[in-house]
This record gives C-alpha cells, sequence and structure tokens, in this order.
C-alpha cells in the first residue's frame, strides 16, 4: 500500500525508476494495482472497466475502446466487453482487473494477494497466466502473497518482510536454501532447528554428539555459544541406530503420503525433528523404534540464537 | 393455513386498518356538498378541490412551499452526502459526536428546536425568509437523508475508490465517478424525502412564518382556526397523494439500484 501510495511510509524512499515517488499520491505514480477483491466498478461495464484508466488519461473514446479490447485480449477475455463484472466468474473478473492495470503500459504491476480470493484450480491457473503476462509484457510485477508454494513458484526474486522491515530479497532458490536468518528459514518451507552448543569448528547436540560443520554452514558469523542448527526435513535420512556420525533419534509418528512419508521423530531431550523420505526403498520404522538421523554436511544451516 | 397464521393475518390486517381509516375518512369529507366538515359527507361535489385551486391565497402557499421543499431537497442531499461521506469513511474520533449532531433533530422534539431558531432568526433577520425556512427544514430532514445515503454507501467497498485513484483518478473524481453514481438512487430518494418533510412541515412554520410568506401548511391552521372548511381534507387527500407518489417514486429508485447491483 505505500507502494501505491495509499499510505505514507514512515522512514525510508520509494524510487520507481530512479524517480522518488514517496511523497506523489497515487493517482500520479503511473502503477498498475491488482487488489485482493477484483475491485471492478459494478455500475461499469468491462470493457468501461478496463477503459477507466484511459479516460483518465485523456485518451479520446475510440482509441480507448480499441486498447480495451486490445487489454481483455491479453487477458484472454475477448469480446467480454459488453458484459457487466457481476456477470463474470471470480476468475475472469480478477483477469478483468488485471487488464484494467496493464491497459495504460504501467512501470509497474502492484498485486496485493490478488489471487486469495479464487479457488486452488482457479489459483494455479492465473499463476501461469500471471507469469505467462509477466515475460509477454516485460513489466516488473511486485506480487504481495502469504502462500510460500505461490512465492516460489512465481517470483524471480522474493522479499521477506516482517513487522515493516525486509529479512532477505533474494532469489527463491537461494531463500531457499541459504535463508539469511531464522526467521526466514522458518517462513519458507519446513525446517528443523536443533539447539547446539557451537565452539567455532564443531556444534554439539544437547544429547552430546558432535558434528563438524563446513565453513559455508554459518550464513551470517557465528560466535561461540549456544546457537542453532537448521535443517530441511528432506535432506536428513535414516540409518540403524547406534550407526557411527548418526544422531540418537526415537520414530514417534509415521505419516504415510503416498510418494512421500512424513517421520516425525525426537532427539534425547525432546527436540522435534521431521523428515520427509521417500516411502519406497525404505526400511520401515513403527513408532517407538530407535534409529540414527544422517545429514550430509552441505545441507546443515548454522544461526545465532535468537534474541542473542 | 393453520389457525394461528389466520389469527396473525388478521391481527395485522386489523392494524393496517386502524392505520389507514383516518386517511380513508378524509376522502369522502373533502367531497361532501356540506359547508363544514361532516361525517359521513352529504352528496358529492368537487367543489373543494376547485376552491383550493382557485384561490390566489392557497396556491401562493403552495408554491412558496414548493420552493422551500425543493430547495430542502436539494440542500439536503447535497450536504447530507457529504457529511454521510464523512461519517462512513473516515470522521475518526469526532465521528460518533458529529453523527450524534447529525441527527439529533430526530430526538428533539421540533417544538423546542422550533423555539431556538425563532429566538435565533429573530436577531439574524432570517425569520421569514426562504434561506431560514430552508435552513430549518434541512436540519429536521437531514438524518432521514443521511439514513438514506449511508445504507448505500456503506455497503461499497473503500477499495473501489482506491482502485479509481491507482487508475489515475483524482480522490474527487473517484467519487465523482465511481462511488457517487453507485449511491445516487439513494442520494435522490432521501432528497425527496426530504422534500415530503419539508412540505407538510407545521410546527417550525408556525414559529417562522412571515405577514406574507406562509408555507401551505401554515394556511391550512390558519383557515382551520378561522373557517374549517372542507378545503382542508381536500387538501389532505391531494397531500397523501403526493406522498404516496413520492413513496412510489423512491421505491422504484430504490429497485433500480438493486437490479444494478444485481448486475442485470
Amino acid at each position: 500500500m505505500s507502494i501505491a501510495g495509499f499510505e505514507r511510509p514512515t522512514l525510508g524512499k520509494i524510487i520507481i525508476d530512479g524517480v522518488d515517488c514517496t511523497t506523489l499520491p497515487p493517482n500520479k505514480r503511473n502503477i498498475g494495482m491488482v487488489f485482493q477483491h477484483y475491485t471492478l466498478f459494478p455500475h461499469l461495464s468491462v470493457a468501461d472497466n478496463v477503459a477507466f484508466p484511459l479516460k483518465m488519461r485523456g485518451i479520446s473514446r475510440s482509441e480507448r475502446r480499441r486498447q480495451a479490447e486490445a487489454a481483455l485480449e491479453t487477458v484472454r477475455l475477448a469480446g467480454y466487453g459488453d458484459r457487466m463484472p457481476k456477470q463474470l466468474s471470480g476468475g475472469q473478473q480478477q483477469r478483468v482487473a488485471l487488464a484494467r492495470a496493464i491497459v495504460y503500459r504501467p512501470r509497474v504491476l502492484l498485486m496485493d494477494e490478488p489471487l486469495s480470493a479464487l479457488d486452488k484450480n482457479l489459483r494455479e491457473e492465473m499463476q501461469l497466466e500471471i507469469k505467462r503476462l509477466h515475460s509477454e509484457l516485460g513489466l516488473t510485477v511486485v506480487f504481495v502473497t502469504h502462500d510460500q508454494g505461490e512465492a516460489l513458484t512465481m517470483a524471480d526474486r522474493i522479499a521477506i518482510l516482517k513487522a515493516g522491515k525486509l529479512q532477505q530479497v533474494s532469489p527463491a532458490r537461494e531463500l531457499y536454501e541459504r535463508p539469511s536468518n531464522l526467521f526466514a528459514a522458518g517462513f519458507i518451507g519446513e525446517m528443523n532447528m536443533l539447539p547446539v552448543e557451537w565452539d567455532g569448528q564443531r556444534a554439539r547436540l544437547v544429547q552430546g554428539e558432535e558434528i563438524v560443520l563446513p565453513d559455508q554452514a554459518a550464513i551470517t558469523p557465528v560466535t561461540p555459544g549456544p546457537a542453532v542448527l537448521a535443517v530441511r526435513p528432506e535432506r536428513l535420512s535414516y540409518a540403524r541406530a547406534g550407526t557411527a556420525g548418526t544422531w540418537a533419534a526415537t520414530v514417534r509418528d509415521v505419516v504415510y503420503a503416498g510418494a512421500g512419508t512424513l517421520l516425525i521423530t525426537s532427539l534425547g531431550d525432546g527436540t522435534e525433528v521431521r523428515l520427509r523420505i521417500p516411502s519406497a526403498g525404505q526400511e520401515p520404522v513403527s513408532p517407538g523404534d530407535a534409529i540414527g538421523l544422517t545429514c550430509p554436511p552441505e545441507a546443515m544451516l548454522l544461526y545465532p540464537q535468537e534474541g542473542a | 393455513m393453520n389457525a394461528r397464521s389466520l389469527l396473525l393475518n388478521a391481527y395485522v390486517y386489523a392494524v393496517l386498518i386502524f392505520i389507514l381509516l383516518p386517511i380513508i375518512i378524509i376522502l369522502p369529507m373533502s367531497v361532501s356538498e356540506s359547508n363544514y366538515l361532516a361525517f359521513p359527507p352529504e352528496g358529492f361535489t368537487l367543489r373543494w378541490f376547485e376552491d383550493y385551486f382557485g384561490d390566489r391565497r392557497w396556491m401562493e402557499a403552495t408554491w412558496f412551499s414548493i420552493r422551500i421543499a425543493t430547495l430542502t431537497a436539494i440542500a439536503t442531499a447535497v450536504i447530507g452526502t457529504m457529511a454521510t461521506y464523512a461519517l462512513v469513511r473516515g470522521a475518526g474520533r469526532m465521528g460518533t459526536l458529529f453523527q450524534t449532531l447529525l441527527i439529533g433533530p430526530i430526538v428533539v422534539p421540533h417544538i423546542a428546536l422550533a423555539v431556538a431558531l425563532y429566538l435565533f432568526f429573530q436577531n439574524t433577520g432570517l425569520s421569514g425568509t426562504t434561506l431560514g425556512y430552508v435552513m430549518a427544514h434541512s436540519l429536521i430532514a437531514m438524518p432521514f437523508t443521511v439514513f438514506t445515503v449511508a445504507a448505500a454507501l456503506s455497503s461499497i467497498d473503500p477499495a473501489l475508490e482506491d482502485a479509481a485513484m491507482s487508475c489515475g483518478a483524482s480522490r474527487f473524481t473517484a467519487f465523482r465517478l465511481i462511488t457517487l453514481p453507485m449511491i445516487l438512487p439513494n442520494v435522490v430518494s432521501g432528497g425527496l424525502f426530504a422534500f415530503i418533510i419539508s412540505f407538510d412541515e407545521p410546527v417550525i412554520a408556525f414559529f417562522l412564518a412571515g405577514i406574507r410568506d406562509k408555507t401551505l401548511p401554515r394556511m391550512m391552521f390558519d383557515d382551520i382556526e378561522q373557517n374549517l372548511t372542507p378545503v382542508i381534507p381536500a387538501i389532505a387527500v391531494l397531500l397523501t397523494l403526493l406522498s404516496i407518489a413520492v413513496l412510489i417514486g423512491a421505491g422504484m429508485l430504490k429497485r433500480m439500484a438493486d437490479r444494478r447491483g444485481a448486475g442485470g
């Protein structure tokens, strides 16, 4: 809402394409915006909705008509111009809103949780649609979402915000594999977080095992002392209890889900560790079994303890 | 239909008849041939309607009332809409106070309001003037307009105006092109209500009337004191018909607004 100009930021500047927009009102920013709940003008036809921004820019009626029809074609709604918004489905309405936001070729397209009102199938279809438009039109899209999967699949770069502060801005892969702090690590996807004692070279679990970590495990320098070892559930595997180099754990629950299985285990101190493993080709385990957990060294990340 | 719903139906009709009876009775009284108010009526004549339309004094009062009521309707619709917009879209902490002041005239007895306005207008030279009437009548009609417009406005997503602004419209243009067309039927019917309220308002008119310019209800009271001819029920019939016409008009506007909202 700050980028669009509806709220004044308390601090910092908003610069779009080299122009400082911090104090510009929304109507002077030339930004395309798609809202959460379509926000089509109910008393105007679809074509008039799409042509509205052109009207505001003083473009002639016939030219408006032509450009609006072209924009509707882009969102695959050619020929729907004479209908009223209420006569369209939710997905179609959101596509009209999209057409309205791109019809005047804005510098930036802002989308504020545009798909959260749609059901799952429609949402996936619209995700592809927006990606297609993005590459076709070549404009910058700022896409706000609470859906982590949506963020990973759609974005070239993802920014994580917490209480108005940027936590991390990076490509999806980097964000998932090397999140810059514990909040980012826990925000996207699942993450096991194990309390450890760090001595500068080795991390010691509460129950005693010592793990030698490679240098790149720490994303920011970690001072010796209490720290957190983070591992994605799909990077862990298990072996027979007592195997050298494994961490002793007890199986608490086995959740079979077709292709994959979720294993919920706990370490000696009660810390829960989740494993996501392929269902096939595994030695079966059941709740109560003692096993040993293993993890490739490059999959382990070390963070300073939160609040430390 | 069981006995209970039969009883309920009978009860509802009884209440309706009780309410409507006085209105129904004025109709025969207005066509009675006798020179005084009589029920049951004697004979049939349209003489009293002719008297009304033929009398310069009645006509002057009527036109004066129409003028006051029209101006009141316009003033109330414009000011009421602006006030309601402020109320619904964020008057902040002053909102409650503001709202109470706006709809206050509903609970304040008109006689109290009339006395206060009388004293105020005496000292400001507004007594008996068109402006004075319009101000006073707008005051008492305002709550009805505010309610009517608020009903429409609160059902409109404020994000629509944000969307219009992101499309390049200024705040006022967004209101004019998006919000106003959507609430217009309610604004107009609010204005119609204001017209009716002003048109048959007697109490304030009683206090504000000058020697020359009198509103129709004021003239009727004068006539009741002096003559009490069936012209009074004749006018009452006409006023009732006007009210019904306005109600039907407001109802049609509402239907129109509903249809538009449903996207027909």
